[in-house]
């Protein structure tokens, strides 16, 4: 799968050029974050909150596509599970888009701080990648075969329980 | 060495080579004999589960009651050892016992009746030097009346026997020629894709239009490019012969996949191009439901996404066809019934599995599976033993929902006729009140004949 | 008392090697009973209840135990039901249920090599068998043709008669390993009870890597497939059956066991001969608890050496990055590995092991990484495709002496049924631990031939446990230090007999079950001998499989 291609699971392709999906998150954002934003992803009016974390999980998985089923499965999951979660949403992106944070110095940037706004990045990340909301025993699976993890190396393997091919389909190099 | 000592030592070497042959003249002889039975898979109905090859015992379910299949190795007890060639030509071509009596037509005479002399020939010496005798025989048949009269199979014959061995048609081309030759003889194909009379008898009007082999449908295998493999390519035609599967268009099952399995995966590349290059110009026989290509519908979909943080309902029963899916399916055809990287799980769209709007073989694969009998690892484990008629139900609908043709449903009540080994026939019943119309019809067609070669014979005289 | 139930043959435990011993037993007409504590499960069930659960790397999630029979759970939080005395930690899993923990097993079915069963005579540590390998060889061909098991002939183990099938298809990470490896190292195809064709009316591997936690498509063998050959054979099994006591007569012969259903209504099984087949820790904890006036220590226990003699593989390991593209996780999970430390001379000074390589997809491990390194945007997708394409992961397979401090022994705790919960008291001694630091050489030299960067040692001083639950109910000729004779019948009671990984004197280097089972066929037939023609059912099954 190459890199650059958009993704196979169905993306909101509503034209990015919209006028009115700019104004929606034009008080929101500089251009340093609407680049790192595929416009694409950005919601409707009526979910604000939605598209705020549509947009902070595109700088945070890096993906220039999101599903949009999955994200609204996501967002419930996780808003079900942190009281705070919009708000926190809006908090994060705010902070990202004023100190300009590269995505991969967030982390960090956060731990170093002590900011109350740290874990929320690996809730995000995790229940992208791994499908998996919340932790410990409240831990909760929302997405397997369409979790990133499976998305990102679907051209290569299958995930665990899903057949690789027929007997001995496996011998032959990666065809990658 | 110079040139005469070549010469000397080449002749020396045919000398050799003759020699040989005359020591087992019939080798290239057996060989072909061997070859030809496994292309009229002999052995799929002549042996028994876990028996020996040819000496019959295998129960054959037809509509008329089951036939036991006899044994036909070199036996002089309990086999065929004792019959002459012309003996065992009559019983291939025309149903004839050595003994005089009839052959039910579940032995595909009717096919074999196209074949050549030499290839009865080849056979006969097969049968007869190559295969081990074995001197236990097999359960005589017993049908209910009025087809345990073995005789009326004599007025059957009458009816619906063309004993005319193969002629080619100079029209065609040598592929044509003897595809057509294999499919209508020796591979037999007519006894289950061409749809029978209330007689059992084939219908040669609708040449392979679709029949049924105990439970399965043997389906339409005409040009027709909804219905039939009109838009099958012959290389997928050979595929399909060769390895039981078409990639994009369907898998052999059931009794097709015992086919290939004995037979048909053994036959020679010419042969399946043969085959290939005849079935497609079989005339098109088009059934209305098919309103498009049977392997043609559906397209990848995944309905296990939505199940993901939902736990299983206690009760199996109330699984929806997506959660059955998630639980005994998409292991092997995968979430979005996409199948694996290889096509060797094949997916569940554009298969003609899910396109047919007839849904019976696709709720007997789910019940039975796909297993072959050699190491191809071809197998598909059957759910009879895991699913109810309900869940299976549940299932193959949402499979023709999702992936295949959403007008095909599929019932409770179907699945558990399907189970319990199709709808009971009422073809015994039927024949005994028919029995008279039938009698009166015969002696009526008789009269008719003679009249006509009557009429014939002396117009000739003109 | 309820109904009481009754049988020739009364086993406890429906787990691979209770079920194949039931499975003899009903094939030579006795009528065979099996006890098993905790429910039945459907493969289907097992399979959907990995996908939906949120940790998947803990392979027994998909196994949530039953409040009358818990089995050990350690994540998201221990649930208290293996109590861990020290000094080391022994976090067994296993799973009760009706098929027993080979749910999820790998399927790795080894053999011994020769000099596992002598180690006291040639290097003077643990102790010798009472039998040799010679006399076990024909029991593990029985063994492997029952199971099918593929295998290749290089591992160290002879054998008189061909495995059923050929080696499983060598995943290519596999290939590149055993290229890159050779002449120093010979990786060889594991011994798996894996189709590499189709066997006994299942299918071969379609490579769902996911052996462990749950094979989907029942290309590997599984108890629950001895389970059901049992009750084809005859064998009735009943589930929910809590074992809590073993009665025995004025003689010292068994005549019944007790056991609760979940409600917690008592049932009297009585028979005619008696298998305990409930693992190594479920086993010796049901004989502790089935201590009488005459058998104040419980029975079968005069020697005081049920329990003990507790032992495991213990493992240590290495992840790196190879420098080539290899991604494992196409095929099965454990398909390869080094078998050429498993016998020598050094095994008077440190233990000898195994080295075993991963197939195991690494991409669920990867992402846990990223996560927790906070690799966010590009790089993430980036550098989870760079990961799961070249980390792999070696580890050894350590052997552990008998010691008979290590034990299983009745904690002070009740589980919910009111029965004493298992207390397991364990160390590493010396001669693992002198292992383990002499093959980080060949980790070392392995990641070098690898290409490898990124070098992850285990944590020193720390083993992850294997599950291979032997010794606590050891065979042996002296009724003074041991618990059955070498055909598992206990020295104590004429007819109790013991079907499992813990009667096995020493651990060896290899997974033990395939021990086990062929140690209860023999188990089975000194019980009731094969009727003539009869002594190669696994053969007519196998001949049955290729008509």
């Amino acid at each position: 799968m190459a890199l650059d291609e958009p993704d196979s699971v169905a993306a909101n392709r509503d034209d990015p050029a919209d006028p009115s999906r700019r104004r929606l998150l034009a008080g929101l954002l500089t251009a340093y974050t609407a680049s790192l934003i595929p416009w694409a992803l950005a919601q409707p009016a009526p979910h604000a909150d939605r598209g705020a974390f549509t947009a902070l999980s595109a700088i945070l998985v890096g993906r220039q596509a999101l599903d949009a089923a999955q994200a609204g499965r996501l967002y419930d999951a996780l808003a079900a599970a942190h009281p705070n979660f919009p708000a926190d949403v809006q908090a994060l992106l705010t902070l990202i888009n004023e100190r300009h944070i590269d995505p991969l110095q967030l982390q960090a940037t956060l731990d170093g701080e002590h900011s109350p706004l740290a874990p929320l990045p690996r809730s995000i990340v995790g229940a992208w990648a791994l499908g998996v909301v919340g932790s410990g025993e409240g831990a909760r699976c929302v997405a397997y075969e369409t979790a990133l993890n499976a998305v990102i190396v679907a051209d290569v393997l299958k995930p665990p329980t899903y057949a690789y091919g027929a007997y001995g389909s496996w011998t032959v190099k990666p065809n990658i | 060495m110079n040139a005469s000592t070549r010469c000397f030592a080449l002749l020396g070497l045919l000398v050799a080579a003759s020699v040989h042959a005359a020591d087992t003249p019939d080798a290239a002889l057996l060989q072909r004999g061997q070859y030809l039975a496994t292309a009229g898979d002999c052995v799929a109905c002549h042996t028994a589960a876990g028996g020996k090859p040819y000496a019959g015992g295998l129960t054959v379910p037809t509509p008329i009651g089951n036939i036991i299949s006899t044994n036909i190795t070199p036996s002089t007890t309990a086999g065929i050892g004792s019959y002459t060639e012309p003996q065992f030509s009559d019983a291939l071509r025309k149903g004839l016992r050595a003994d005089g009596a009839h052959l039910y037509p579940a032995m595909p005479y009717t096919s074999y009746a196209q074949l050549t002399g030499d290839d009865v020939h080849a056979l006969y010496a097969y049968f007869m030097h190559e295969v081990a005798p074995v001197d236990s025989k097999a359960a005589p048949t017993r049908l209910p009346f009025p087809f345990n009269l073995r005789l009326s199979m004599a007025a059957w014959n009458l009816l619906f026997l063309d004993s005319k061995p193969f002629t080619p048609d100079p029209a065609k081309g040598a592929a044509w020629n003897r595809g057509a030759y294999l499919v209508r003889g020796l591979a037999h194909c007519s006894t289950c894709h061409t749809p029978r009379n209330l007689l059992m008898a084939e219908q040669s009007s609708r040449e392979l239009a679709g029949g049924a082999v105990g439970t399965w449908l043997a389906p339409n295998i005409t040009s027709d490019a909804n219905s039939g493999i009109g838009g099958w390519s012959e290389q997928e035609l050979v595929d399909y012969l060769k390895l039981g599967h078409a990639r994009g268009k369907a898998q052999a099952a059931g009794p097709m996949a015992e086919a290939v399995d004995h037979s048909l995966q053994y036959l020679e590349p010419a042969d399946l191009r043969a085959i290939a290059t005849y079935l497609k110009t079989v005339p098109a026989q088009h059934e209305p439901a098919d309103t498009q290509a049977v392997d043609s519908w559906g397209a990848a979909f995944d309905g296990v996404a939505d199940q993901r943080g939902t736990p299983l309902p206690d009760d199996a029963e109330q699984w929806s066809g997506a959660q059955l899916y998630d639980a005994h399916c998409a292991s092997c055809h995968q979430p979005s019934g996409e199948g694996s990287f290889d096509g060797g799980l094949p997916p569940l769209f554009h298969n003609t599995a899910t396109g047919r709007a007839d849904t019976g073989n696709l709720v007997l694969v789910i019940l039975e599976g796909i297993r072959w009998t050699n190491d191809s690892g071809v197998h598909m484990p059957g759910f009879a033993g895991d699913l109810s008629d309900r869940q299976i139900a549940t299932l193959a609908s949402y499979l023709t929902q999702r992936y295949g043709n959403p007008a095909a449903k599929v019932g409770v009540e179907q699945v558990r006729m399907l189970r319990a080994g199709g709808a009971p026939s009422h073809l015994v019943a039927l024949a005994r009140w028919a029995m008279v119309v039938a009698v009166m019809l015969i002696l009526a067609l008789i009269v008719l004949r003679r009249r006509r070669k009557r009429r014939r014979t002396s117009s000739g005289q003109v | 008392m309820s109904e009481q139930l009754s049988a020739d043959i009364v086993v406890i435990g429906s787990g691979i090697i209770g079920a194949l011993a039931a499975r003899r037993l009903a094939q030579q007409g006795a009528s065979v009973l099996i006890l098993e504590a905790g429910p039945r499960l459907e493969r289907a069930r097992v399979v959907a209840a990995f996908r939906n659960s949120p940790i998947k790397g803990n392979w027994m999630a998909p196994y949530p135990p039953s409040p009358w029979a818990p089995h050990p759970i350690y994540a998201p939080k221990d649930n208290g039901y293996l109590k861990q005395a020290g000094p080391y930690p022994y976090p067994a899993e296993y799973i009760r249920a009706v098929g027993g923990t080979t749910w999820h097993w790998a399927a790795q079915a080894w053999r011994l090599v020769p000099n596992d069963v002598r180690i006291k005579s040639l290097y003077g540590v643990g102790v010798d068998w009472p039998l040799s390998y010679e006399e076990l060889d024909p029991w593990y061909q029985e063994a492997e043709e029952i199971l099918g098991v593929a295998g290749a002939d290089d591992t160290g183990s002879p054998r008189q008669h061909p495995f059923p099938m050929a080696p499983v298809a060598e995943p290519w990470s596999m290939r590149r390993f055993r290229e890159r490896l050779a002449p120093t190292y010979a990786v060889v195809a594991n011994t798996v009870a894996r189709n590499s064709r189709s066997y006994d009316g299942r299918p071969a591997c379609v490579g769902n890597n996911s052996c462990q936690p749950i094979c989907p498509v029942n290309a590997q063998y599984l108890g629950i497939n001895a389970v059901e050959a049992a009750e084809a054979a005859g064998a009735k099994v009943v589930p929910n059956a809590v074992v809590y006591r073993i009665e025995h007569d004025a003689r010292g012969r068994i005549a019944a066991v007790h056991y609760y259903a979940p409600d917690k209504s008592e049932h009297r099984v009585t028979g005619k001969q008696f298998i305990l087949a409930a693992n190594g820790i479920e086993s010796p904890k049901l004989l502790l608890l089935s201590a009488s006036d005459t058998y104040p220590n419980g029975l079968a226990n005069r020697s005081g050496m049920v329990g003990r003699h507790l032992m495991d593989h213990p493992s240590t390991s290495l992840s790196f990055y190879a420098d080539e593209e290899l991604w494992l996780g196409r095929g099965p999970q454990s398909p390869s590995s080094i078998n050429t430390l498993r016998d020598g001379a050094f095994r008077s000074r440190h233990a000898p092991y195994r080295l075993d390589f991963t197939n195991i997809s690494q991409v669920l491990n990867v992402t846990n990484d990223l996560i927790k390194e906070g690799v966010y945007g590009a790089e993430f997708e980036k550098q989870l495709r760079w990961r799961a394409a070249r980390q792999v992961n070696v580890k050894n397979v350590l052997e552990v002496l008998p010691n008979p401090d290590n034990r299983i022994t009745l904690s002070a705790e009740k589980d919910a049924m009111g029965i004493p919960k298992p207390e397991a008291h364990y160390a590493i001694d010396d001669y693992t631990r002198r292992a383990a630091e002499v093959s980080k050489a060949d980790f070392a030299r392995i990641a070098e031939l690898m290409g490898g960067t990124g070098l992850r040692y285990s944590a020193d001083g720390q083993f992850a446990n294997n599950q291979h639950i032997t010794g606590t109910m050891s065979m042996g000729n002296d009724p003074a230090s041991s618990v059955v004779d070498a055909f598992g019948r206990t020295h104590d009671h004429e007819n109790l007999f013991i079907c499992s990984t813990g009667v096995m004197p020493t651990a060896a280097t290899m997974n033990s079950t395939l021990t086990g089972v062929a140690l209860a066929l023999r188990t089975a037939e000194h019980i009731l001998p094969a009727k003539q023609l009869r002594t190669t059912t696994a053969h007519s099954d196998r001949e049955a499989s290729l008509a």
